[in-house]
C-alpha cells in the first residue's frame, strides 16, 4: 500500500464535516471492505481516512411504526440480517444481505458503504429500491433526502458531492408486503453477482422491480412495473416477464459473465422470482 | 490378505493437528529473522516486449532500499528439465507478471513505494495466445530455444518453433488399426490453465553469506532437496554450499515442487551483503507471477468396431505451458505413457507437444497432466458409446486394461498392478447405473426445470519422476526407547509425517506414540528424498522407513544377542523388547540398548542405535525417444468416478447429489488420512470442472488475478455426498501392498461431471469449466438447433 494517511475517528457529526471540508479528497471508512481493496491494490492515493463509526447517528437503527426503518452508516449487513423487522417487513433486503460476500465480511461490511460504492452490481441496492429507500445526507448545510433512485450517477459514481457523508438509509414503513431477492452468481458461495433481481408487493398489489449488474447503475424498472399494473397476478404473467424484462436492461460483457447470460438469467431469476410471490400468496 | 496389523489401517489422527489447530505450528510466514529486509517485486505490464531501459536510481535513493536488482544483476537461468527461464526478466519480458526488478529494503512499506519509483521503458513485440498461433511459428516465444540446456533424450525441443518438447508414443500399426475399425471416431477438447491456490502463498527467506558461497534458504517449498539441486546449478555454486529448510508449510499441489523464489531472493540477499531477504508472494503474485497448470487443446481420433473395441488412436495432447516450460515438458512427457487412459489400444499414434505463449507459465499441478489428459479421453470414450449407441459401462469394460494387458508405452499389466474394472464396478453400483437416459425420459423431466444425469469415468496415474529416483530415511532411538524418523519429503498437509511414523511403529512392534516424525525438513540433517510430488512418497518412503525399521530391530538383536548368548536368528521384539522367541522371559527392552547396553559390571557393548533405510526406484527405463515405449510407471494406480447430479436448466446451475470415487490403493493405511485425500482431491476437481480458469484480455493480460474472479469452490458448493472407496489388490513391492493416493482424486471429476451433464442433458461439452453460465447457454443453443 502506497499511500500514508491521517487517521481520525470522530465523535460528532459537525467534528466530521468539518475535517471533511478542511481536507478534500478524504475517504470515508465504514466497514472498509471496498476502501481496503482501493487501498492495497493503489487504485488511489489517499492522505485522509475518516471513521465513522463513532458518529452516534450512523449507528441508529431504528423502526417506527407509520414512521419506517432507519438504517444507520454504521450498521453493518449481519446486524441488518439478524434484525427481525427486516426479516419481517423487507424479506428481500435480509435476502440480499445474506448473499452478500461471506458471513465474515458481513460481520464488517456495512449496507450504507454497499451503496456508497456505487457499483452497479451492488447486492443490497436492488432490495432497497424496491422500498424506496431514501438516502439521508449530511453536508455543511444540513442534511438532505435523496431517493436512492436518484442517488447512483453512473459506475462507482453517486450524487454526494464534496464535504457530505450518508448518514443512513430511510425505508417507507410497509404493510401486507411481500418481496424476495434472487441472484445469479458464478458459484453458489461468496460471489458477485451476474444478475441481482428484487421484486415486491405491496399490500395494495403493485409489483416494484429493481435489478443489479445489468446497467451501469442499479436499476428500478418503472416502465416494466407500468406495464406489470394491468397483468394478472400469475404464471403466465410470471413466464411474459421472463421475456419482457429484457427489454428493460443492458447488460454488459465483462469478466465475470457474457451479456447473453446476463439477459438470460435476468429473465429466469424474475420469473422465478414473481412465481415465489405467487406462492407465497401475495398476502 | 490377512490384516493381522496393529498400526497399518488404523485411522489415526494426524501427528500435526493439535499444533495447527492451536496456531502453535510455524511457517516460513511466521518468521523474522536478525537484519531481515523485505523484498517487492516489479511485475511486466507487458504479455511480450523488449526491455528498451531500466532506471532504478530513484528506487536506490529513498531511504531504507538496501538494494534493488534487475535482469542484469541476475544472469542465471534455471529449470527443473529444460532450462529456460531467467531469474529476472533480462531484455525481454515473455508473460504479463513476470518479474523485471525487485527491491530488497528494511520494510515492506519502503519496498513496495520502491518499486514504485522504478522506470522501465518497453518496446511491445507481437504476442503469441494460444497454442495454435504458437504452431505457425511466426513469432518465436524463445528465440534460442536451441541453445538451452535440457535433459536429453528424455525431451525434444523444436529448433526454430514454440515446441519446448514434442514427445511422442508408437506402438502397434495405427494405419491397419484403422484400416480393421468399423468407425472412426473425433473429438476436440480442451481446459484453460488453473491455478493452484495453496492457502498459504509462497515465501522464501534467503541469506547469502557475504564471505563465501554459501546460502541458506528457508521456504515454503516441497521439495527442498531439489531447491538444493537447482538453486546450486542456476547460480554456479556447490550443492553442499546450499542449506535448504523446509519448515510447516500450508499447501502445495505441485505449485511449490521444483524451484521457484528462492534463487531469485538469493540474488536479493547477495546484493543486499548478506542481509537475510524475506519476499512473500502476495495472492496476486500466486496467480500472476507463479506457475500455473497448464491448459490445453486434444484432439482424439480412434478406430473402433462395432462391438466397442478399440483398433487404434491417433491423438495430439498439445500443452499451452505459457512462457517458460522448466517444468511443464515433463507434464506433458505423462502423455506418452497414460495419454490414452487406462485402456487396451493395440494401435496408437501420439504427440505430446508442450508449447511456449506469452502467458504466466505452466508448472506441476495435483494430478501432473492428468486430469487434462483425462477430461480429454474420458468424454471421447462416452462420445464413441454414444455414436455406436452402447453403454458407457459396457464400452470401457471391454477396453480396460487388464493383467496380461499391455499399456500404450508397452508396460506388462500384472494382477499386483491394480485394477481398473474393480473400481469401475465399485462406483457404478454406488450410484444406481442402469443405463442411460432414453429422450422420452429425458423430455418428462425436462419440463419440471430440473433434470438428472448420471455419469463415471476411469482415471489412471504413475509418478512421473526420473527413472533412478530414490529416497531414504533415517532413524535414531532415544535413551526412553521412543524413535525419531527423519525423512526428506516434507508434509505439506497429505500426511506424510502420520503415515511414516504408522509404518516405523509397525515394523518396531512400538505403540504410535513412541514414534515421531522430525518437523523442519533441513538438508543439511535430513536424508535425501528427490521432490516430495507424483503421490510417491507413501510407496517410496514407506519402503525406506520400513527397511530402516527392521535394520534398527536387527542392530538390536545383534547386541541383544551377546547378552542372551544366542543367535540373533533365535530373537524376535514386541512391546518395546527384543526376546528370545522360545524363552519369552529372556527379554531386553529397547530403552537399554537405545545408547549400547551396559553390564552389571559396567562393561558396554553396541552403541547408541541409528538405522538407515533406502529406497530407490527399480526396472524404470526411459522411454524410447522415437516410439515412448519403455517401463515409466512406478506404481500404477488406477480409480473411477462416478456423479449423480442435477442441472436447472434455466440457470445453468448444477447441484452434485453424490459423487463416488474409487480406487485401488493396495492398502489403506489411515483412512482418515486416505479419505481426506479423496475429499480434497474431489472438491478440487469439481472447482476445475465447474468453476475455475484463467481469463486474459485479448493483449494476453490476466484478467482474473484474484479472488474477486478467479473463485474456487466454497462450502456451499460441495456436493450432498462424496463416498470415497478403496479397492485392495495389493502391490506386492509397496509396504503392506500399498500405493499412491495423493493425486488422483480429482483427476477425471471433470470428465465424469461432463457425462453425467450428456447423460441429463443430451449435450455433450467440450471444454472446461462446465459454467451455469456455458452450461445455460448450451441448452438455448441446443433448443435452438
Amino acid at each position: 500500500m502506497l499511500s500514508k494517511f491521517n487517521y481520525l475517528k470522530p465523535k460528532s457529526l459537525d467534528e466530521a464535516l468539518a475535517y471533511i471540508k478542511e481536507n478534500p479528497g478524504t475517504k470515508l471508512l465504514a466497514g472498509g471492505t471496498d476502501l481496503m481493496i482501493v487501498l492495497r491494490r493503489n487504485m488511489e492515493i489517499v492522505d485522509h481516512v475518516l471513521d465513522i463509526k463513532d458518529i452516534p447517528e450512523t449507528k441508529r437503527f431504528e423502526y417506527k411504526a407509520g414512521e419506517g426503518l432507519f438504517i444507520g452508516a454504521s450498521v453493518t449487513v449481519n446486524e441488518i440480517s439478524e434484525c427481525d423487522v427486516v426479516a419481517e417487513k423487507y424479506a428481500a433486503v435480509k435476502e440480499a444481505a445474506d448473499s452478500l460476500a461471506s458471513y465474515q465480511l458481513r460481520n464488517r461490511a456495512t449496507l450504507v458503504g454497499n451503496l456508497c460504492n456505487a457499483s452497479p452490481g451492488a447486492d443490497l441496492a436492488s432490495p432497497l429500491l424496491v422500498f424506496d429507500a431514501v438516502v439521508h445526507i449530511a453536508g455543511p448545510n444540513g442534511i438532505r433526502e435523496v431517493a436512492l433512485e436518484n442517488f447512483f450517477t453512473g459506475v462507482k459514481r453517486t450524487v454526494l458531492v464534496p464535504g457530505e457523508i450518508v448518514i443512513g438509509v430511510m425505508l417507507p414503513d410497509v404493510k401486507g408486503d411481500t418481496s424476495v431477492f434472487l441472484k445469479q452468481a458464478r458459484i453458489k458461495g461468496h460471489d458477485l453477482g451476474i444478475a441481482g433481481v428484487s421484486i415486491r408487493r405491496t399490500g395494495e398489489g403493485k409489483l416494484c422491480v429493481g435489478m443489479t449488474a445489468v446497467a451501469p447503475t442499479p436499476i428500478r424498472l418503472r416502465n416494466l412495473e407500468e406495464s406489470l399494473q394491468s397483468k394478472p397476478f400469475s404464471a403466465e404473467t410470471a413466464e411474459w416477464l421472463n421475456e419482457e424484462i429484457k427489454n428493460h436492461i443492458k447488460p454488459i460483457s465483462d469478466i465475470r459473465s457474457s451479456a447473453e447470460y446476463r439477459l438470460h438469467v435476468s429473465g429466469v431469476l424474475a420469473q422465478k422470482g414473481l412465481m415465489q410471490l405467487i406462492a407465497m400468496g401475495g398476502k | 490378505m490377512s490384516k493381522q496389523y496393529r498400526h497399518i489401517g488404523q485411522p489415526y489422527d494426524r501427528k500435526d493437528a493439535q499444533e495447527k489447530v492451536t496456531g502453535q505450528a510455524m511457517y516460513v510466514h511466521d518468521m523474522e529473522l536478525p537484519g531481515m529486509l523485505h523484498a517487492k517485486c516489479l511485475h511486466s505490464p507487458h504479455a511480450h516486449a523488449e526491455i528498451i531501459s531500466i532506471d532504478t536510481s530513484a528506487a536506490e535513493a529513498l531511504p531504507g532500499v538496501k538494494a534493488v536488482v534487475t535482469g542484469k544483476d541476475a544472469p542465471y537461468r534455471v529449470g527443473l528439465y529444460m532450462v529456460d527461464k531467467n531469474l529476472i526478466a533480462s531484455d525481454r519480458v515473455r508473460y504479463q507478471g513476470e518479474i523485471v526488478a525487485a527491491v530488497a529494503a528494511e520494510d515492506e512499506v519502503t519496498a513496495e513505494r520502491a518499486v514504485s519509483l522504478i522506470k522501465v521503458e518497453y518496446k511491445p513485440l507481437p504476442i503469441i495466445h494460444d497454442v495454435d498461433e504458437a504452431l505457425e511459428a511466426k513469432i518465436l516465444v524463445h528465440e534460442n530455444l536451441h541453445t538451452y540446456e535440457y535433459m536429453e533424450g528424455v525431451f525434444f525441443p523444436q529448433k526454430g518453433t514454440n515446441i519446448a518438447s514434442w514427445n511422442r508414443t508408437l506402438k502397434g500399426d495405427v494405419k491397419k488399426g484403422f484400416e480393421e475399425a468399423d468407425f472412426i471416431i473425433e473429438n476436440e477438447l480442451s481446459v484453460p490453465a488453473v491455478a493452484h491456490v495453496p492457502m498459504e502463498t509462497h515465501v522464501t527467506i534467503a541469506q547469502a553469506d557475504p564471505y563465501s558461497k554459501k546460502v541458506k534458504i528457508w521456504s515454503s517449498a516441497q521439495s527442498p532437496f531439489a531447491v538444493r539441486q537447482l538453486l546450486a546449478k542456476s547460480l554456479g555454486i556447490d550443492k553442499s554450499d546450499v542449506h535448504v529448510i523446509v519448515p510447516y508449510i500450508g499447501g502445495g499441489f505441485g505449485g511449490k515442487a521444483g524451484i521457484h523464489l528462492e534463487p531469485f531472493v538469493t540474488v536479493l540477499s547477495r546484493a543486499a551483503n548478506g542481509r537475510p531477504v524475506k519476499l512473500k508472494a502476495t495472492r496476486e503474485e500466486e496467480f500472476n507471477l507463479l506457475p500455473t497448470r497448464a491448459g490445453m487443446r486434444s484432439r482424439f481420433k480412434t478406430g473402433v468396431k462395432k462391438d466397442g473395441t478399440i483398433t487404434a488412436m491417433e491423438i495430439y495432447h498439445d500443452w499451452d505451458s505459457g512462457a517458460y516450460a522448466d517444468y511443464g515438458v515433463n507434464v506433458g512427457k505423462t502423455a506418452v505413457y497414460s495419454g490414452a487412459g487406462p485402456y487396451i489400444v493395440p494401435n496408437v499414434e501420439l504427440h505430446s507437444r508442450t508449447i511456449y505463449t506469452n502467458k504466466v507459465f505452466s508448472t506441476a499441478y495435483r494430478g501432473f497432466g492428468h486430469l487434462e489428459t483425462h477430461w480429454a479421453v474420458e468424454r471421447h470414450m462416452d462420445y464413441i458409446a454414444q455414436q455406436l449407441n452402447i453403454d458407457p459401462y459396457e464400452l470401457r469394460m471391454k477396453n480396460l486394461l487388464r493383467a496380461g494387458a499391455t499399456t500404450i508405452s508397452g508396460e506388462l499389466i500384472y494382477e499386483s498392478t491394480g485394477n481398473p474394472i474393480d473400481c469401475l464396478n465399485a462406483v457404478v453400483k454406488e450410484i444406481g447405473w442402469t443405463g442411460r437416459k432414453t429422450d422420452e425420459e429425458r423430455a418428462l423431466e425436462m419440463k419440471t426445470g430440473k433434470v438428472r444425469g448420471k455419469g463415471f469415468a476411469m482415471l489412471q496415474k504413475a509418478p512421473a519422476m526420473p527413472s533412478y529416483t530414490s529416497t531414504a530415511a533415517i532413524m535414531q532411538m532415544n535413551e526412553d526407547g521412543h524413535v525419531k524418523v527423519m525423512i526428506g519429503a516434507v508434509d505439506m498437509g497429505q500426511g506424510a509425517n502420520t503415515i511414516m511414523a504408522q509404518i516405523a511403529a509397525e515394523e518396531l512392534g512400538l505403540p504410535i506414540e513412541s514414534v515421531e516424525v522430525v518437523w523442519d525438513v533441513d538438508t543439511n540433517k535430513h536424508p535425501y528424498d528427490w521432490n516430495t510430488v507424483a503421490s510417491k512418497y507413501t510407496f517410496m518412503g514407506g519402503n525406506a522407513v520400513k527397511k530402516a525399521a527392521k535394520n534398527m530391530i536387527q542392530q538390536m538383536k545383534e547386541v541383544a544377542a551377546q547378552v542372551l548368548r544366542c543367535h540373533p536368528d533365535e530373537l524376535a521384539h514386541g512391546d518395546g523388547y527384543i526376546y528370545h522367541v522360545h524363552h519369552t522371559a529372556r527379554r531386553i527392552p529397547f530403552k537399554k540398548l537405545a545408547m549400547g547396553y551396559m553390564y552389571e559390571n559396567g562393561n558396554g557393548i553396541g552403541g547408541p542405535v541409528i538405522a538407515h533405510g533406502v529406497y530407490m526406484a527399480s526396472g524404470l527405463t526411459n522411454p524410447d525417444p522415437q516410439t515412448g515405449q519403455g517401463r515409466p510407471g512406478l506404481v500404477w494406480t488406477f480409480g473411477a468416478h462416478a456423479v449423480d447430479l442435477e442441472v436447472d436448466i434455466y440457470t445453468g446451475e448444477v447441484h452434485v447429489l453424490k459423487i463416488a470415487s474409487a480406487f485401488d490403493i493396495g492398502q489403506v493405511i489411515n483412512k482418515k488420512l486416505v479419505d481426506g485425500q479423496v475429499l480434497g482431491g474431489v472438491i478440487q476437481g469439481l472447482g476445475s470442472a465447474m468453476i475455475e480458469g484463467y481469463k486474459f484480455s485479448p493483449d494476453a493480460k490476466l484478467l482474473n488475478p484474484s479472488f474477486t474472479d478467479n473463485k474456487i469452490p466454497t462450502a456451499k458448493d460441495l456436493p450432498d455426498e462424496i463416498v470415497p472407496i478403496y479397492i485392495e489388490n495389493p502391490q506386492n513391492d509397496g509396504p503392506y501392498g500399498a500405493r499412491g493416493i495423493g493425486e488422483h482424486p480429482m483427476i477425471s471429476v471433470p470428465s465424469a461431471i461432463g457425462n453425467a451433464l450428456y447423460d441429463a442433458l443430451g449435450i455433450n461439452f467440450y471444454k472446461l469449466p462446465l459454467s451455469p453460465e456455458n452450461i445455460s447457454l448450451a441448452i438455448k443453443n441446443h433448443k435452438k438447433a
